[in-house]
């Protein structure tokens, strides 16, 4: 059991890069400052890793200690992980007064009626944020400490984060546990998935600078300050401008949550210019688009300057913040309003829990 | 004819410089392309199997000067010969326990159009380890073929003792790419160069592959756009369901037997058009880097993969007259 845990540590550290080492370790707080003046950070990350797994073993480092580290480390670099958001619904107006030791009893308990096989770690952080991590066994294997699921849940809140990582048949008893120990109904996954936790949840606190109307005069409001050479003469500087003020108001003026993509599952009609004379189907033209970026809403913002979009970007990708959600699956809208874009189509509101499948091999 | 060599390091003699004859190059972008022809019946699809579901790397080849199909063996020889001779050098890869490289060229009678193009040929080379050096226990670590599929135009002019093969098709590590590619160039005088893939072929290819028929469910008709300007890149893909995509062209292809550039166009626009609508962004602005459909998947850099054997004939049909565009 010693060597699995040690073993376990030394490929923890190993994630870290080599600057951030050093730290990440005194906020573990295992061991002391004395133990880790001995540690030559001018070596390999390889060499560095293993003496602190040499220094762990030699203070008797157990299970909880290492899970720790690992909790530490996924709260400084939570982006490693794929996030997918979960909202819990309850009747009443009730707000409970949150006792967190009833809560990682009630969950710990919750977990193990069904799977006896598993470490569970809480970790409490200043935002009010509580962190779960659980290492998954099965009922016959005792838990493997690099299957490992994450849980964050803000208590004053009926949001959590899961990265379930490869084990998604435990969903389900993740699900049921997080709604027992918190006193909640029932629990629905939102249709919002990213590897930037922050933004998820700048998303859901709508932390994030909404829409506003300009109600502002337009010589107060801050048009393209450029520095402006006089020789040069911009034709298109009121088109310019149309398209400037038409993105903050579908974006708002602040940055945007950090997104890597947008999938929008299309089941509308195929319509067409008729001087091409071609498919007039009464069935959908079934489509699967997805947006990927690194940043996706920064991407989407600039596409209309770029020249590659029109101003306003259609609503359909505007609507991701305020809606929550970045898997969509659209149809037509019934009755048509020729002239207003809106209610052209119209946003299934899914209650399927499952990702849409992707269409290509 | 092509100046600059892709394999650095190499080198290059040119024997007596023989060149083709200035010709009237072929339009790179012609007016219309026949329908892709579905494979020979009798032809035995576990031959071609092993093409299927890799990616190869595509290059264009200049004709062949005195190359004869009946000296593979010789050939494999030499180019075994020559390839460690290159890892003396220390130019090619060192595997522990490698005994070295063996080479081994084959002819592929049924990889081509028909009986006026040459006979495709394959070069493979496989890994001996010192584990089992008597077995035929070898792991195939590199693969690449040439072939030419209707290559008339390129065939019709054609001065003896040239062989054409156009088309060179590889998948494994770029390292034996270079060593094999240097070996060919010097021994035939010929040239081989890196074939890119445009956008404007891409879309021929999306369209025509969307219209062939299959016999089972097939993936989807997909297009993979870039914008890398942005101050945050921007990939997307458009995927339609093969069914709704192949309906769509067939309202579009009306000219029987054929496929017009008109007709791509209006294709491409349809999709553009039904993609602006939802999302008011002009995809047509963008760049088509893959597409990817159920016969076969090509990327911009000149990567293909074949997912079916019945069709083929028929992307090599397109991809051979890619390269002859690019010799010319």
């Amino acid at each position: 059991m010693d060597e699995v845990i040690v073993e376990y540590i030394r490929r923890t550290v190993l994630k870290i890069p080599r600057d951030e080492i050093m730290a990440v370790l005194q906020k573990w707080g295992f061991l002391s400052e004395a133990q880790l003046q001995t540690i030559n950070f001018r070596q390999t990350k390889e060499s560095i890793s293993h003496s602190v797994a040499q220094l762990c073993e030699e203070s008797s480092a157990n299970i909880k200690q290492a899970a720790l580290l690992d909790i530490i480390y996924n709260h400084i670099y939570p982006n490693k992980r794929a996030w997918s958001v979960y909202r819990m619904n309850k009747t009443g107006e009730e707000t409970d007064f949150f006792d967190f030791r009833d809560f990682k009893k009630k969950f710990r308990r919750q977990i193990q009626s069904a799977l006896i096989n598993v470490t569970i770690n809480f970790r409490e952080y200043e935002d009010n944020a509580i962190w779960i991590r659980i290492a998954w066994g099965t009922p016959y294997t005792k838990p493997n400490q690099y299957k490992t699921s994450y849980v964050v849940y803000h208590s004053q809140t009926p949001y959590v984060f899961i990265s379930a990582s490869t084990l998604r048949s435990n969903l389900p008893l993740l699900c049921q546990a997080m709604v027992v120990a918190s006193n909640y109904h029932d629990i629905r996954e939102m249709e919002l998935r990213s590897h930037c936790l922050n933004s998820l949840k700048d998303i859901v606190f709508k932390r994030y600078s909404q829409n506003f109307q300009t109600n502002y005069p337009l010589q107060e409001r801050n048009v393209l300050t450029e520095n402006v050479d006089l020789r040069i003469n911009d034709e298109n500087s009121s088109e310019k401008e149309r398209i400037h003020r038409l993105n903050q108001e579908c974006f708002g003026d602040g940055p945007q949550p950090k997104l890597d993509f947008a999938q929008y599952k299309l089941e509308t009609m195929f319509k067409s210019d008729p001087k091409w004379d071609v498919l007039e189907k009464k069935e959908p033209f079934r489509c699967l688009v997805k947006f990927s970026s690194p940043h996706l809403l920064e991407s989407l913002k600039s596409l209309a300057p770029a020249g590659l979009a029109d101003a306003p970007l259609s609503p359909l990708l505007t609507c991701i913040p305020q809606k929550a959600r970045n898997y969509f699956k659209i149809r037509e809208k019934k009755s048509l309003h020729p002239g207003n874009f809106v209610a052209l189509f119209q946003l299934q509101d899914s209650s399927e829990t499952q990702h849409m499948p992707i269409l290509s091999t | 004819p092509a100046g600059g060599q892709p394999f650095a390091g190499a080198l290059i003699e040119r024997r007596g410089g023989a060149r083709l004859a200035a010709r009237s190059p072929r339009s790179v972008h012609p007016g219309s392309r026949l329908l892709p022809p579905r494979f020979q019946e009798n032809a035995d699809p576990q031959k071609t199997a092993f093409l299927l579901r890799k990616q190869w790397t595509l290059y264009s080849v200049s004709p062949l000067y005195k190359f004869s199909s009946a000296d593979l063996k010789d050939y494999a020889r030499m180019l075994g010969v020559f390839i460690a001779t290159e890892k003396q050098k220390g130019l090619a890869v060192d595997v522990d326990g490698e005994l070295g490289v063996r080479v081994a060229m084959s002819g592929l009678p049924e990889l081509r159009g028909s009986e006026q193009d040459p006979a495709a040929v394959l070069v493979q080379l496989s890994l001996r380890s010192s584990l089992s050096p008597k077995n035929s226990e070898e792991k195939l670590i590199w693969s690449g073929w040439f072939c030419c599929v209707a290559g008339d135009d390129l065939l019709e002019d054609l001065p003896e003792n040239f062989t054409c093969l156009p088309l060179f098709l590889v998948n494994g590590a770029e390292s034996y790419t270079a060593i094999v590619g240097s070996w060919f160039q010097k021994t035939f005088d010929c040239c081989f160069r890196r074939l890119a893939i445009s956008p404007l072929n891409l879309t021929w290819m999306a369209a025509m592959w969307t219209g062939c028929k299959v016999d089972k469910s097939t993936a989807a008709t997909e297009l993979l756009f870039s914008v890398p300007h942005l101050p945050q890149p921007l990939d997307i893909s458009y995927a339609i369901h093969p069914e709704d995509a192949k309906a769509l062209w067939d309202t579009v292809q009306k000219t029987p037997g054929e496929i017009t550039q008109e007709e791509v166009d209006v294709f491409m626009e349809c999709l553009y058009s039904h993609f602006h609508r939802h999302f008011k962004i002009h995809l047509s602005a963008t760049k088509l880097v893959k597409v990817s459909t159920g016969i076969a998947s090509a990327h911009c850099d000149g990567i293909i993969k074949f997912l079916q054997s019945q069709y083929l004939i028929g992307v090599l049909m397109l991809l051979t007259e890619l390269a002859i565009s690019q010799i010319q």
